[in-house]
């Protein structure tokens, strides 16, 4: 297997994300997966895109635009 | 002083011939100049992308020039094109040290200013500064860095009188920054203003408190942060930078209306600050690549860049906006403020729809964090009164670590809920009676903000307690008077279900001293509690102890590692208490208490000083 490398766009390990951890994924085009060098996360772009939507939960404000700011 | 309620905007940019954030590991590949060269292009042309997006919404920018840009003569003449026909600010930063003329000289990967020796500061200060008046013939008004220490301030201050604005810290950027970036990114700056401030001679972080303090700058902090938000988490997922907004995935499909909530609850700090509101845009070129920064694709990155800069423009058509450069900004900071005005913010949760409220609080003598969900109690306190001078950098013993120490960060250590046991530094108030007891930090409320004149008033709404069968309402009223370097908490009892019950107030801190999660030896620090005629004291040896005196009008400690003196007062206490911890517990507490009943009120507070 040849070494892995940057994948078409730079995805985190949403696992790592979730406990507020920047780590850049490598990319294994073998089995066409990204994976985490720290973690034991890996899967596929599309696993990584759920995973990243699943992170955040906790936003929940995050598409309401406030227009009120009095105490 | 009055002032006028527009949003003052610094926009700042930087030409960055290897930015920082395209040197990982991600980018590298076998083709060294080659890629080198590519880079320094597209670098050039994110700067001039951003420049074009600015202008082209009527807004002014100071163009920080980094030192590897000074070599570059397109990089040259775009800053003196557009400080030409825009009123740009052509300006220096210290970040983009690293360049092939740097490396060649210093022989290091080095960039970051504040953490070498100071021979080799004084150097990079003649070298860079030098370049720059020889490219344009005279000397910039503003600096920066992620970091600028307090002796590189008066350097630069002393060969450089011109300066007079820097970027000069991150807000709240230190262990959790570190931590997120995989325990790879050494900014250790927490403790440090969050909007601009004028910085003493003695350190940066700490606000002068006259002219004598007054190191000759104005400060800006690098990026505005989210006052809750960048508490807990990664400051950079959380800033006016947008594209911290998307670091931090706050996005979808597209849209991101957290970005312009943050601007304008920075624009709301005009109601606690007399008009005064801030913000400031600061994006490297490295965040706007064209291989897309992690999640986000190129085009992504530069439609947010867009998206802020149309809505500050949109402000600024409605007249609710001012564009300055950052010598303006500090001339506009000097004439609207005094030394010991302080920065409030009663900020808001306006992301995880929580209501939760925090205020901060800043003047030359402390910083402090009220926390509204734990019923006001303060979870952050830093002792800017003792000013300390610390030298920093490589040759001293502060290399990395430039934080300014706190005596509570309730989040680095534990505050009111600890594991099983021990305790956590927290400053509230344990209200008892019949034998049940309950913390404040129990009783979620809200606040509000009053301009006094020489104070500044936060005023919770009541809380209800249920003890032993009695109901009582009790209201909790802080006051920040100018320069007294004090905090007067009033615990007002409202009313008692009971007629003629006593409600026992303890009213307490618990403190350490520190700049991380770790903790540090506490061996040197001194407990005493009195009441003029009776004093105890306890030599911190991790054993345990307590004194009390009855009548104590004063229980204080004094932590000569940070050179610092804390005390509670109180006038009308039955008795005051000191604590020792002990080495699962390296805290220590003061608490005073008082039977109160209704209409009855216990006022007490929290002193620094400097001890040294």
């Amino acid at each position: 297997m040849a070494q892995a490398g940057k994948g078409k766009l730079n995805y985190r390990c949403p696992s790592c994300f979730m406990r507020d951890l920047d780590i850049d994924m490598f990319y294994d085009p073998d089995k066409e997966e990204y994976y985490c060098i720290r973690c034991c996360y890996h899967g596929s772009e599309r696993d990584v895109q759920e995973k990243n939507e699943m992170a955040r939960f906790r936003y929940r404000d995050m598409l309401r635009r406030i227009d009120h700011w009095e105490d | 002083m009055p002032q006028s309620d527009k949003l003052i905007l610094n926009v700042i940019h930087r030409p960055e011939m290897s930015p920082e954030y395209s040197e990982t590991v991600m980018t590298q590949n076998a083709s060294g100049a080659a890629q080198d060269r590519a880079l320094m292009r597209e670098s050039l042309d994110i700067f001039r992308l951003q420049q074009e997006i600015a202008h082209k919404n009527g807004i002014k920018t100071t163009i920080q020039m980094t030192y590897g840009s000074l070599f570059c003569s397109e990089a040259v003449a775009i800053a003196k094109e557009h400080h030409e026909t825009y009123g740009d600010e052509i300006a220096l930063t210290l970040l983009g040290l690293p360049c092939k003329q740097f490396k060649e000289k210093y022989k290091t990967g080095e960039f970051c200013i504040w953490m070498f020796s100071k021979e080799d500061k004084i150097a990079i200060i003649h070298d860079v500064f030098e370049k720059f008046h020889e490219q344009f013939g005279f000397y910039p008004e503003s600096t920066g860095s992620y970091y600028l220490d307090a002796w590189l301030i008066n350097h630069i201050k002393r060969r450089y009188p011109s300066v007079k604005c820097a970027v000069a810290t991150c807000f709240e950027e230190g262990p959790k920054a570190y931590h997120t970036c995989n325990n790879s990114w050494y900014t250790l700056i927490d403790g440090g203003p969050w909007n601009p401030w004028i910085p003493s001679k003695q350190n940066t972080h700490a606000p002068a408190a006259n002219a004598g303090e007054d190191s000759g700058i104005v400060a800006i902090p690098h990026i505005s942060r989210d006052l809750i938000a960048c508490y807990d988490g990664n400051g950079s997922n959380f800033g006016t930078h947008p594209q911290n907004v998307l670091r931090g995935m706050i996005y979808k499909d597209g849209k991101y209306p957290y970005l312009f909530n943050l601007i304008d609850q920075y624009r709301h700090l005009a109601t606690y600050n007399r008009g005064f509101c801030y913000n400031m845009m600061f994006v490297g070129p490295g965040w706007m690549n064209k291989l897309g920064r992690w999640e986000a694709p190129y085009e992504l990155l530069v439609k947010s860049y867009e998206d802020g800069m149309a809505y500050y423009a949109s402000l600024k058509q409605s007249g609710l906006l001012a564009d300055m450069t950052m010598s303006e900004l500090a001339d506009y900071y000097r004439s609207t403020h005094t030394y010991s005005q302080p920065e409030c913010a009663l900020w808001r949760d306006i992301l995880y729809g929580s209501e939760k409220q925090t205020f901060w609080y800043c003047d030359p003598f402390m910083r402090a964090a009220i926390d509204m969900n734990q019923g006001g109690a303060i979870i952050d306190l830093r002792p800017y009164v003792a000013k300390l001078d610390t030298e920093m950098g490589v040759g001293t013993k502060h290399i990395q670590d430039v934080s300014y120490p706190f005596l509570i960060q309730a989040n680095y250590r534990a505050g009111f809920f600890t594991h099983y046991a021990g305790k956590g530094t927290i400053k509230s108030c344990k209200v008892s009676y019949g034998g049940e007891a309950a913390d404040l930090c129990l009783c979620r409320t809200k606040a509000h903000f009053s301009d006094e004149g020489t104070a500044r008033v936060l005023t919770l709404d009541p809380v209800e307690l249920k003890l032993a069968g009695l109901t009582a309402s009790v209201q909790t009223v802080f006051r920040f008077e100018e320069g007294s370097a004090a905090i007067e908490v009033r615990r007002h009892v409202l009313s008692v279900s009971e007629p003629g019950a006593k409600l026992r107030f303890s009213e307490y801190i618990i403190a350490c001293y520190g700049t991380t999660e770790y903790p540090e030896d506490m061996t040197g620090i001194t407990l005493s509690v009195g009441s003029g005629d009776l004093n105890k004291t306890i030599e911190y040896a991790y054993k345990c102890r307590e004194e009390t005196v009855e009548n104590a009008n004063v229980a204080s400690a004094v932590v000569p590692q940070i050179q610092t003196r804390v005390s509670l007062e109180c006038t009308d206490a039955e008795r005051g208490s000191i604590r020792e911890g002990y080495a699962f517990s390296p805290m220590f507490t003061l608490e005073m208490e008082a039977e109160k009943g209704e209409k009855e009120t216990l006022t007490t507070w929290l002193r620094l000083a400097k001890a040294n």
